[in-house]
């Protein structure tokens, strides 16, 4: 059988094979990536879409995260300032109850309790970054204002909502207690408490009893609170569950798509001694015919 | 005829055939790089006998004829392995540049669409924030632009293609006028008994050149010439007579392919003008569609949402993305982000500026079956993933191709090609035969001189 007396092509196409697979593994090497185009491995490229964009929502939910737990710290701890104040408030009713006080020594009293008062107000009316805490979601003006023709002398303007924010996949956590539950409920409204306190002592009469209605106001206070603090401990939960998925969603992304270094390079120099054999057997292909021996 | 001076011509036939062989062999080796050639032979056979009464002499050697190697069977497979792999190649090539559209999992339509839905999710704490809702609108504008560039990018290359349609047929048709002045060559050529490989090695060649662009088949006609047809029988070729191809833009800005008035566009099934016309006419306006629906779908679906909240100043939402056209062909070629002030969006669920209530529904487009069944992400991805697969297979099958044509050209080699050392063996053996012819007539002329020496006394030399 007679044999393909022109074998060049074959030897060239062979040296373009290899010196393919180089190239693919130099740039494996050089990107570190193994996935450059789609058709490199379609079903990884497909995966990668879907693993950004989880990635993506995870570091937004990170962000939020921060962005939330310093709104709910913040109103944690304005509250804490309050009942604070409700305190100092409830001590100077006990101390102005006693029948020995002067007229003088009441009137300096009332005056103090009516600096807690405003200092009160200030505390409900709080904001963080431009945002009132207090206020339901009429959030852009504060919510408590001077009313003096209600008994309480103390008008809520914001309302009743509240915001549900998103920290996780369908994961939910309420964001805020609407002022008007935290410091007008009925039964249990600060502001009356505080001003019924006030005229008590101005009167000096019915002291105790104001004292004991500031009391049972403040504790209510103190128990909503909680939610507060509650909220905080589950964002602190969902940080940490964030940040090790985090870790997961990049380790997926680098089994998808990060080169296999060791195996690059095995290919490459597997390839380069495949170019140097090829190369070698091209440039003896040409040497010897039965013309070199015709004398 | 008999006597000295016939087995003088018998020697002298001898040295003509043998000078004739070497010229051959000298010929082969001439053209032992030359691209198409076959190599020949030349066929020789003892001349015809004649009686003497009793005795038959032979004649000495005559050329039969010098005879091409070449196989007709393996010319039909080479053409239709090179109408193949041309083919392939070309939607290849074509396919490489489309994937770039789609070619990183962090930028692009699937990045500008998380984006999108993230800066979304950061209002949840704080929606009434300016700056945050600044985010929002430029991710959203980001999205529209991404989905305008990809849409460009692909109509784009589909125009090129065009450009490329014009010159294939334009190359076919001066392939198919040479064709037809070499056919004409060869006939007059071979009427007057005169060998005409060289020329038929032309032909050959511009037969696998032709293969390469446009499919076809070649037929044999009686009278010994040919005929080029394309597989779906439209004449190219017949005899000396070649028959051009012409292009038209069609209703669409597309470049039809006509012969006379018949359009064969969608006819045409090899060579590289089928794999240009299978990506201009199929692939591009599939994943351009699908663009397109996946443009509409979201921006449909972000509007409706949109619509049931409130925005900042407490007015119901409105559109954020223009309504997408009508059929929604060109839908990701148009897409704009109508909604250019932060304030308008509608994050609130009862008009009150602090209530985050309708970011749910925004978000929830995320979820959504917003296109062929799938959400955004989920559309997006697998488009990604069909582009990839439909690239990878081509490769595949285009490396398949080329290596069945390589072998296909090893086996034509292995019968047509020159083989150096076989020529050289031929050119010892036709010297050998030479060399004794030579003796032969030597000898000879010897004879002859003691022949017209019989019976003198001075001798002739």
């Amino acid at each position: 059988m007679r044999i393909n007396p022109n074998q060049m092509p074959d030897l060239l196409a062979a040296l373009n094979q290899s010196k393919l697979i180089t190239q693919e593994a130099e740039m494996q090497i050089a990107t570190g990536r193994r996935v450059n185009v789609p058709s490199d491995d379609p079903t990884a490229a497909s995966l990668l879409v879907q693993n950004n964009d989880q990635a993506t929502f995870n570091a937004g939910y990170l962000q939020s995260l921060g962005a939330l737990q310093g709104q709910l710290s913040t109103a944690d701890s304005t509250l804490g300032s309050v009942v604070t104040a409700l305190q100092q408030a409830e001590t100077l009713g006990i101390e102005g109850a006693n029948g020995t006080l002067s007229d003088a020594d009441r009137a300096a009293i009332t005056m103090e309790l009516q600096g807690i008062q405003s200092q009160v107000m200030s505390l409900a009316n709080t904001s963080y970054e431009g945002v009132y805490l207090f206020a339901g979601t009429i959030t852009n003006t504060a919510p408590f204002v001077v009313n003096n023709n209600i008994p309480s002398g103390v008008g809520y303007v914001g309302n009743n909502g509240v915001n549900q924010v998103l920290i996780g996949n369908g994961y939910q956590l309420a964001a805020n207690v609407p002022g008007s539950q935290l410091f007008s409920a009925s039964g249990n409204d600060v502001f009356l408490a505080l001003n019924n306190l006030i005229l008590a002592m101005q009167g000096d009469s019915g002291i105790e009893d104001a004292v004991g209605q500031l009391s049972t106001a403040a504790s209510y206070l103190s128990a909503q609170r909680v939610f507060y603090g509650n909220a905080l401990s589950q964002a602190q939960s969902q940080t940490t569950y964030l940040n090790s998925a985090k870790l997961q969603i990049t380790q997926e992304q680098n089994t998808l798509a990060a080169a296999d270094m060791a195996q690059a390079a095995t290919n490459l120099s597997q390839s380069q001694l495949d170019t140097q054999a090829t190369l070698a057997a091209i440039s003896k292909f040409t040497q010897n015919n039965l013309f070199d021996y015709i004398r | 005829m008999s006597g000295l001076f016939g087995t003088l011509s018998i020697a002298l036939s001898s040295l003509a055939v043998s000078q004739q062989q070497l010229e051959t062999s000298s010929s082969n080796v001439a053209n032992a790089s030359t691209a198409g050639y076959s190599r020949e032979t030349a066929v020789t056979e003892a001349g015809a006998p004649i009686r003497l009464g009793n005795l038959v002499l032979g004649t000495g050697v005559v050329l039969r004829k010098i005879e091409s190697l070449r196989d007709p069977i393996l010319e039909i497979q080479l053409n239709q392995a090179t109408q193949q792999q041309s083919d392939l190649n070309a939607q290849l090539a074509q396919m490489q540049q489309l994937q770039t559209n789609f070619s990183s999992a962090t930028s692009g339509i699937g990045a500008d669409i998380s984006n999108f839905f993230n800066m979304l999710q950061q209002l949840s704490p704080d929606p009434s924030n300016l700056a945050l809702r600044q985010s929002v609108i430029t991710a959203a504008a980001n999205l529209a632009r991404d989905f305008n560039s990809a849409a460009s990018n692909l109509t784009t290359q589909q125009a090129n293609l065009n450009l490329t349609v014009q010159q294939s047929v334009g190359e076919v048709n001066n392939l198919t006028t040479q064709l037809a002045s070499v056919n004409k060559q060869i006939a007059v050529l071979e009427n007057a008994h005169v060998d005409a490989s060289t020329l038929i090695d032309q032909q050959t060649n511009i037969i696998r050149q032709l293969s390469s662009l446009i499919d076809l088949q070649v037929i044999q006609t009686e009278k010994g010439g040919i005929e080029v047809a394309t597989a779906k029988g439209t004449a190219l070729v017949s005899g000396d007579q070649s028959f051009a191809l012409s292009t038209q833009t069609g209703q669409n800005g597309n470049t039809h392919v006509f012969a006379g008035t018949m359009d064969i566009t969608s006819s045409i099934s090899g060579g590289s003008l089928a794999g240009t016309l299978h990506t201009r006419d199929q692939e591009i306006p599939n994943f351009l569609s699908q663009l397109d629906q996946l443009a509409a779908g979201f921006s449909n679906a972000v509007n409706v949402a949109s619509a049931q909240g409130f925005d900042l100043n407490g007015v119901q939402g409105t559109s954020m993305f223009s309504t997408p056209p009508v059929g929604v062909t060109g839908a990701a070629a148009t897409m704009q982000a109508v909604m250019t002030d932060p304030s308008l969006i509608a994050a609130s669920f009862d008009g009150t500026p602090g209530s985050n209530g309708n970011l749910a529904d925004l978000l929830g487009v995320a979820t959504q079956q917003v296109a062929n069944g799938q959400t955004p992400i989920g559309a997006y991805s697998n488009l990604v993933f069909q582009v990839g697969s439909a690239t990878s297979n081509t490769s595949a099958d285009a490396d398949a191709a080329g290596q069945i044509l390589q072998q296909l050209q090893d086996q034509r080699n292995s019968v047509s090609g020159v083989s150096l050392d076989e020529e050289a063996a031929n050119i010892i053996q036709y010297q050998t035969a030479y060399q004794a012819a030579a003796r032969v007539v030597s000898t000879i002329n010897s004879l002859l001189a003691d022949t017209v020496n019989l019976g003198l006394g001075a001798a002739v030399q």
